[in-house]
């Protein structure tokens, strides 16, 4: 079994290729059917864009609509283990998780406000750091120098590694003795840093490891930014004699801003639902460094309280829409894209 | 660097006639944060090579003086290689699927104008603020209910459709870009729409195509949530639900593991390397057609 | 009528595509037994492996599928799957989580099956015996080397001085080390000063108590006051420290012994935790063990064969190859009594730290306990908060933890 045998690769191929194989014919079929259906029988007008989206939206709707369904009945129970089989629907119930969110600690002694803070800050600092390194990077790089190649290969290597992999390997620099970071200060002659146990510092470790996560998803992205850059705008500036700052300023970041928009948009998103990093750095379990959705998931799996998390998580959820909506409105994600694209098709042309 | 700018000058010049000081310091910097980069990545190569279950050590050297190649052995001999064969072919094949079906969908909402597409649009996009742990509990269900626990059919539905809004986001974005006049032209000449589709937008498109092949490579290869509920038998197990095991109540080997951790990131770097091309042009994030 | 024709197909469709996913059932005669476990590859897996293939080879028509997983995980999974109604049939599993299995009805009682007079002290819950006992134990106990320790110190105060003496000696770098993290570790001490974790109904939390005080007094004062322990060590540092001979004492769980006995040889031994000097008292860890369990909706003959396997799996050759093999207590009053516990040093040492155990309570409020405790005492270890208000800290989250759960 355990061993990768000439039997183990045909059983595996078989196996994954009837299940292509499968969903293939599932997908020919639905879409000759469709076919038959809307353009034959009721020559309908989006029949065409209809097959395109038909598989993915049944997929979609299978696996990503049925469960939130159910996780919004869910908020509307008292499941938990005392009620594990059989627990009670109803819209009272609904109410009180609702309202313990607000007015009762979410695990045993933090209450949602300072998570919400702390979640806040979090997202900002963040995304502070991303956009900052990721652009002095993405500068560096979109120079004419050597070796950029072998540069950028080597500073996507946080993103490329499997995150949970990166974050235990992190976790083992804060300890107290074995860190590299205590064995670096004290090197310096500097005292050693509780990481693990003070509140601060675990939160400024959290910080540091996502850091240095994020910065490569921006740092390429804002490098495709800039290389879309026609560098006539630039000359023209030159002639006019634009310093390297000024260029920076009046052309470098506002035609970055299309590509820097939506890439925050995510960046908020992600960092906001970041799990792994603040779930495992935090390996005393502090309250303090906990976010929203660590907050979320202990409530759920370790105090078994599924009818409450569920609302929880629909909070969690409708704060992030919140926060997204309003950066897109603060930094005109529509009419920013519209300048991209315009952008795009000028120099494609 | 010219003395009379400043670092700021430094930093935001592009550098075509830069100094050959400020070339110089581009490189310091740049070989710095290489080095930040990979730091930690050598510190578990170390961890490794340590004979014993030594997470610890106070020594800063990367190749530790008693470097041994044991606990590669032993992340083979406890089936390392099957675990990291099972991934490749579930993460391949859904990123596969994954890829086709976004492609097509995103195609209708570039080129299409229908009732409920901004709404559908919007939908995909709240769909990646949803906390995804809290989903493992209905997903189990379904999974039970349609009879694909102990199965890779499960993992590779589940796998591609999770990706789904990501990838339609990013090509519908990308394909707004490719002028609609392309395909008007091929129309005319009595192509059809899918066979425009097909023959003028898809090939234009591959760099997109290879960034959402790319991202639903990792998501896949990266999970263990799912994969974790989905599978059960050790001959099924990826990757991830491999090195777990190797985590044990309050023990963990941590030799072995990061043995192990080394050689799952080799396929990922292989696949960013080889898509290295594409993946600064093809990074287009969303957009809402205004 | 080309919209009804269209609706026609796709509900059509619709079933052929349910009908094509439905599971296939196997044929009656045959039974297949689902188990999961929390042992690994390198515990007791393969001793379960072996019993299980033992058992199919005498009753062919019963066939094993047994996966291993992490002990938080098994528990999360179980119950996930058994919300789904696709739980496995037997668990070999903790103690501890009988007590979330049984609030939530998810295993059944198996005094009806098996006599349970053969066994040792099992879960009890409702007056129902809910697991089978397969090792007893899992409890801590004292590990020395015997290079630098010749003899287990006789209490606290001969402890703490040879720890001293060592380190001024520049024999080790730490006379004793643990596992500092886990609140498990400060149980025994608490029990040493004569406290306990719940009030004599089982349920209600007294954390903040003079004794509770006292214990982590002990703790501040192993590390600040004769400076013995480390200023940081989890699982992994006082593994690696005892090992490497670098710490002549750990205290550490009898899951570990073997893996000990392999590292240090006959310099390793194995004693009670010495008695706290000012209460005259043992410290009394937690003690729990390794149970089978049987989960709620398995019946007919798949439940004879689950209790049949388990008589089988528990019967006195099996459970002294597993004391021999792994050095676990056996869960059967009969090789519990069997004179290989008493000649060898390990077992026995064992068994004497068990004599002054306290069972781990099984009950739910256990959880909220656990993570009441930890981060307060963790922050006592930090030199951050005084014992006395790291009580009243522990004692208020583990109320607001037990109403969280109701």
């Amino acid at each position: 079994m355990k061993n990768l045998t000439g039997a183990v690769i045909g059983k595996s191929l078989g196996e994954v290729g009837l299940t292509v194989l499968t969903i293939i014919v599932a997908v020919a079929v639905l879409e000759l059917i469709l076919y038959f259906i809307l353009h034959k029988l009721l020559k309908h007008r989006l029949a065409t864009p209809i097959m395109l989206i038909a598989p993915a939206a049944i997929g979609m709707a299978m696996l990503i609509v049925y469960p939130l369904l159910y996780e919004l009945r869910l908020a509307f129970s008292n499941m938990n283990l005392y009620h594990f089989k059989n627990p009670e629907f109803s819209l009272a119930q609904g109410l009180a998780n609702f309202k313990r969110i607000f007015t009762e600690p979410v695990l045993k002694q933090v209450t949602i406000l300072p998570l919400l803070v702390r979640t806040f800050i979090w997202t900002f600092i963040q995304i502070t750091f991303h956009v900052a390194g990721g652009l002095t990077l993405a500068l560096l790089l979109n120079r004419k120098i050597k070796f950029k190649g072998i540069y950028r290969a080597f500073l996507v290597f946080p993103w490329a590694i499997p995150q949970i992999i990166a974050v235990l390997a992190w976790r083992g620099e804060f300890h107290y003795e074995y860190g590299y970071f205590n064995i670096m200060l004290q090197n310096l002659g500097l005292a050693a840093i509780n990481w693990k146990q003070d509140p601060f510092w675990n939160f400024v470790a959290i910080n540091m490891v996502n850091i240095w996560l994020g910065v490569p998803f921006m740092m390429i992205t804002l490098l495709g930014g800039l290389q879309s850059i026609d560098s006539t705008y630039y000359e023209a500036a030159e002639i006019d004699g634009a310093g390297g700052f000024t260029k920076f300023r009046t052309i470098t970041l506002p035609l970055l801003k299309p590509i820097l928009t939506p890439s925050v948009v995510y960046g908020i998103i992600w960092t906001f639902n970041n799990f792994n990093v603040p779930y495992f750095i935090n390996e005393q379990e502090l309250e303090s460094s906990d976010i929203l959705v660590t907050a979320l998931f202990r409530a759920a799996f370790e105090y078994n309280q599924y009818g409450f998390s569920a609302a929880f998580a629909l909070v969690i959820f409708l704060i992030l829409l919140g926060l997204t909506v309003l950066y897109m409105r603060i930094s005109n994600f529509k009419p920013a894209l519209r300048r991209a694209r315009a952008m795009v098709a000028e120099t494609s042309e | 660097m010219n003395a009379k700018h400043g670092a700021g000058y430094w930093l935001f010049h592009r550098g075509k006639d830069g100094s050959r000081a400020g070339r110089l310091l581009t490189h310091l910097f740049l070989i710095l944060a290489c080095i930040v980069a990979i730091y930690p990545i050598l510190r578990v190569m170390s961890v490794s090579l340590r004979p014993g279950d030594r997470l610890l050590s106070t020594s800063l050297a990367i190749i530790p003086a008693d470097a041994t190649m044991g606990n590669y052995k032993e992340a083979f001999d406890r089936g390392f290689l099957l675990w990291i064969w099972n991934s490749l072919v579930i993460t391949l094949s859904t990123a596969t699927i994954g890829v086709l079906l976004a492609s097509a969908s995103a195609y209708a909402f570039a080129r299409w104008e229908f009732k409920g597409k901004n709404g559908g649009l919007v939908f995909l996009f709240a769909t990646q603020m949803i906390p995804a742990a809290m989903l493992m509990i209905p997903l189990y269900i379904i999974a039970v209910r349609m009879g694909l626990i102990g199965t890779w059919k499960g993992l590779v539905i589940a796998y591609s459709v999770s990706s789904i809004p990501f990838s339609i986001w990013m090509l519908k974005g990308y394909y707004d870009t490719i002028p609609i006049e392309l395909e008007e032209a091929a129309l005319i000449d009595g192509t059809s729409r899918i066979g425009a589709f097909y023959r003028i937008i898809l090939p234009l498109s591959t760099p997109s195509l290879a960034i959402c092949f790319l991202f639903n490579f990792m998501t896949a290869w990266n999970d263990y949530l799912l994969a974790r509920i989905i599978l059960q038998k050790p001959g099924m197990w990826t990757w991830p639900l491999g090195l777990q095991s190797f985590i044990m109540n309050f023990r963990t080997e941590w030799g072995a593991y990061s043995a192990g951790a080394i050689m799952v990131s080799i396929p990922v770097m292989i696949l960013f390397f080889i898509s290295s091309k594409w993946l600064i042009s093809g990074m287009t994030l969303g957009s809402v057609k205004g | 009528m080309k919209r009804l024709i269209a609706m026609f197909i796709v509900v059509l469709l619709a079933f052929a595509l349910v009908a094509g996913c439905a599971k296939k059932v196997a044929p009656p005669e045959d039974v297949v037994i689902e188990m999961w476990t929390q042992e690994n590859e390198k515990e007791a897996l393969p001793y379960l492996q072996a019993l299980a293939a033992a058992y199919t080879a005498a009753h062919p028509n019963v066939t094993f599928e047994i996966v291993s997983k992490e002990t938080e995980v098994l528990r999360e999974d179980f119950q996930t799957s058994s919300l789904a109604g696709n739980a496995p049939d037997l668990l070999w599993t903790v103690s501890d989580h009988a007590g979330p299995f049984v609030v939530a009805q998810l295993i059944q009682p198996v005094d009806s099956l098996i006599n349970m007079n053969d066994y040792v002290e099992s879960v009890v819950m409702d007056n129902k015996t809910w697991a089978v006992p397969i090792a007893a134990g899992n409890h801590l106990t004292f590990l020395y080397n015997k290079k630098f320790v010749a003899e287990a110190p006789a209490d606290s105060d001969a402890m703490i001085a040879l720890a001293k003496q060592l380190q001024a000696d520049k024999k080790v770098t730490y006379g004793l080390v643990f596992n500092q993290l886990e609140p498990f570790w400060l149980v025994p001490f608490l029990g040493g000063f004569n406290g306990k974790v719940f009030a004599a109904d089982g349920v209600t939390p007294t954390l903040n108590t003079p004794e509770m005080i006292a214990a982590l007094q002990f703790f501040y004062d192993l590390k600040f006051t004769h400076k013995i322990v480390p200023v940081e060590a989890d699982y992994s540092a006082a593994d690696t420290l005892f090992k490497e001979g670098k710490a002549a004492m750990l205290i550490n769980g009898d899951w570990s012994f073997s893996d000990y006995a392999t590292v240090l040889g006959a310099d390793l031994g194995i004693a009670r935790i010495p008695m706290i000097k000012s209460t005259g008292k043992y410290p009394a860890p937690y003690t729990a063990g390794k149970y089978y369990m049987i989960a709620a909706d398995v019946t007919g003959a798949k439940l004879e064969a689950c209790a049949d396997f388990i008589k089988f799996a528990t019967n006195y050759e099996n459970q002294i190859q597993l004391v021999t093999q792994y050095k676990r207590l056996p869960g059967l009053k009969a090789a519990l009594a069997d004179p290989v516990i008493a000649n060898d040093p390990i077992l026995k040492g064992s068994a004497e730290q068990m004599s002054v155990g306290t069972p781990q309570p099984n009950v739910l409020e256990m959880r909220a306990v656990w993570d009441a405790m930890k981060p307060e005492m963790n922050k006592v270890w930090g030199g951050k908060m005084k014992p006395a208000d790291a009580a009243v800290a522990m004692q208020a989250a583990a109320e607001a933890g037990i109403a969280a759960q109701k």
